[in-house]
């Protein structure tokens, strides 16, 4: 009967990771089964009455599905569900929680291109793209989260001082700086309403050129 | 101010929307979404939505849990502070509500009533970063 | 019946930048370790929810005199807040706090501040008091109050750049700190002067 033939366990953990809205769903396997477990994938729009197979991730033995097409709408909220099957058997279908993109999802740090003279440093940023669909429009983070600014920090690699910086347009000229010296720069998003940040990008460094009337 | 009310919301969002099972009918936005509504609709609803939650929502909201208790609290008193300052907003724009928004807003208590009031008022309080959503963007 | 306990006296409300301590003298019972509670009430519990009062967890049958409210006590309206003494099953009546508090009222003092000239950049390093506190900073050209230029920081990391500035000139700075969700301020702080070495100055 019905319980039986859903007597497997269940997927665990079953959860959205999203990266500049990138929406993919995430599970473990069953526990105490090897290999050879296929699943199932659905979601639903919170409020709207129905499941929507996804067809791409059916039978399909990886444990991880990408949505963001079908969860790309980040005024809506969104539900999704997993069901394994082995051998004739099945689970229970299992859930995430509530997702909603707007305000679950990471941010990648923006990438610092940088160019000196001998007394400054100039300082383009770059936010990373949001997750688009190949014939969707590019969607910036801008535009998604008007309220975005900048940290910077700026490190002199002599002093090994270190100064911040919070500005909201995407570049910044540092002057009035040594001739011949290292600067490493590092930035991070902030985005106030609602409130996300990403981490601080890696470091990039620049060297400011060497004074030539010395 | 309404950072607050975000804040108090994020420590309990999974709390309180593990405790709303249904989740093909949505309170705020079935069948259509807040963000369809111009922001010159902005201040009637809002003013409309922050009395539904104060009047209606909080109170039926009391759990087990009290730290839950306590944050809901947090909450519904937040709610008390900014509707005062959108209550200045309101007096100074007399901001009318035009027959979509007061089409929407009966709508809400429809899907409200439509439930029984302990589970409507864990959903209504389950959607609020829906409300918030909204009013930060627009 | 067992003699009531003695309720808990001179209760007080201790509220500086934004943290908000309640206090009260301690009930003595000889050879007995007296444990107190506190609850609070906010504006929508007494206007909305039948006047109830809800627990703080963290102060329950704590044995000290005071009890940190700040996390309770996080909107803009008028809380009431009470006590009440335990021995074993005995328990007092609730001693309650003489009027309202509203945490509006909590004293700003002004910020920590270090100025410092680093080559020909003006920098600022301030005290981190919490995610509810900006910064205003005002800086200017010593002699020059006139043109004075203000920046505002809403993040606290370590040294936060203000400017690039000339060799030989004093540049001074003051700060004070802006709580948004009370809409106040503190006063300024001592103001600070640096000056980057070099260059002829018109004070010396």
């Amino acid at each position: 009967s019905g319980e039986l033939y859903c007597s497997l366990p269940n997927p665990r953990n079953v959860h959205f990771e999203s990266v500049n809205m990138k929406n993919v769903l995430h599970w473990s396997a069953p526990e105490g089964t090897g290999d050879g477990v296929l699943y199932k994938v659905k979601y639903s729009v919170y409020g709207v009455g129905k499941w929507i197979r996804k067809p791409e991730c059916r039978n399909i033995n990886r444990t991880w599905c990408d949505l963001s097409n079908e969860t790309s709408d980040y005024e809506e909220q969104y539900y999704a569900s997993v069901k394994a099957f082995l051998s004739g058997m099945c689970s229970d279908w299992m859930e995430t929680t509530r997702f909603n993109p707007l305000t679950d999802t990471k941010i990648d740090p923006p990438t610092v291109s940088l160019s000196s003279t001998e007394r400054s440093i100039s300082i383009i940023l770059t936010a990373p793209e949001m997750w688009r669909s190949p014939e969707g429009e590019s969607l910036s983070l801008l535009q998604v989260y008007p309220g975005l600014q900048y940290n910077v920090s700026v490190l002199n690699k002599k002093t090994k001082k270190r100064w911040f910086f919070s500005i909201s347009n995407n570049t910044l000229v540092v002057p009035s700086l040594e001739p011949g010296t290292a600067y490493c720069v590092s930035a991070q998003i902030h985005v106030t309403t609602p409130l996300l940040h990403s981490g601080f990008s890696k470091e990039y460094c620049t060297d400011t050129l060497k004074d030539k009337t010395a | 101010s309404v950072t607050e009310i975000r804040s108090g919301f994020n420590a309990i969002k999974a709390n309180i929307q593990a405790r709303d099972p249904i989740k093909t009918l949505s309170i705020l936005s079935y069948p259509h979404s807040l963000h369809k509504f111009k922001s010159s609709d902005r201040c009637c609803i809002t003013h409309h939505l922050f009395n539904f939650y104060v009047d209606k929502v909080f109170k039926h909201c009391k759990t087990e849990d009290s730290y839950v208790n306590r944050k809901i609290s947090s909450i519904a008193n937040s709610f008390l502070s900014v509707r005062r300052k959108l209550g200045q907003c309101h007096e100074q724009n007399q901001c009318m509500c035009g027959q979509e928004s007061t089409e929407k807003l009966d709508q809400i208590l429809v899907n409200y009533e439509g439930l029984n009031v302990t589970s409507a008022a864990i959903k209504s309080l389950g959607e609020l970063d829906i409300l918030l959503d909204w009013m930060e963007k627009s | 019946e067992e003699a009531l306990l003695p309720e808990p006296q001179n209760i007080s409300i201790i509220s500086t930048n934004m943290k908000h301590f309640l206090t009260w003298t301690p009930v003595i019972i000889q050879g007995e370790t007296v444990r107190y509670s506190v609850e609070f009430q906010g504006e929508y519990e007494r206007e909305y929810a039948n006047e109830s009062w809800i627990p703080i967890c963290e102060c329950s049958l704590i044995t000290t005199t005071v009890c940190n409210i700040t996390e309770d006590i996080s909107a803009s309206v008028a809380y009431n807040l009470r006590v009440r003494a335990a021995v074993g099953a005995r328990r007092s009546e609730w001693g309650t706090l003489k009027g309202f508090f509203n945490r509006i009222t909590t004293s700003l003092t002004p910020p920590l501040m270090k100025v410092i000239a680093d080559g020909y950049h003006l920098l600022v390093e301030l005290e981190d008091m919490g995610p509810a506190f900006q910064f205003c900073v005002l800086y200017w050209k010593k002699g020059q109050e006139s043109r004075m230029q203000q920046k505002v920081v809403k993040e606290v990391s370590s040294v936060v750049h203000l400017d690039t500035i000339e060799a030989g000139p004093d540049y001074c700075v003051k700060a004070q700190t802006y709580v948004e969700a009370i809409n106040r301020s503190s006063s300024f702080c001592q103001t600070q002067c640096v000056r980057v070495p070099g260059g002829t100055s018109m004070w010396l």
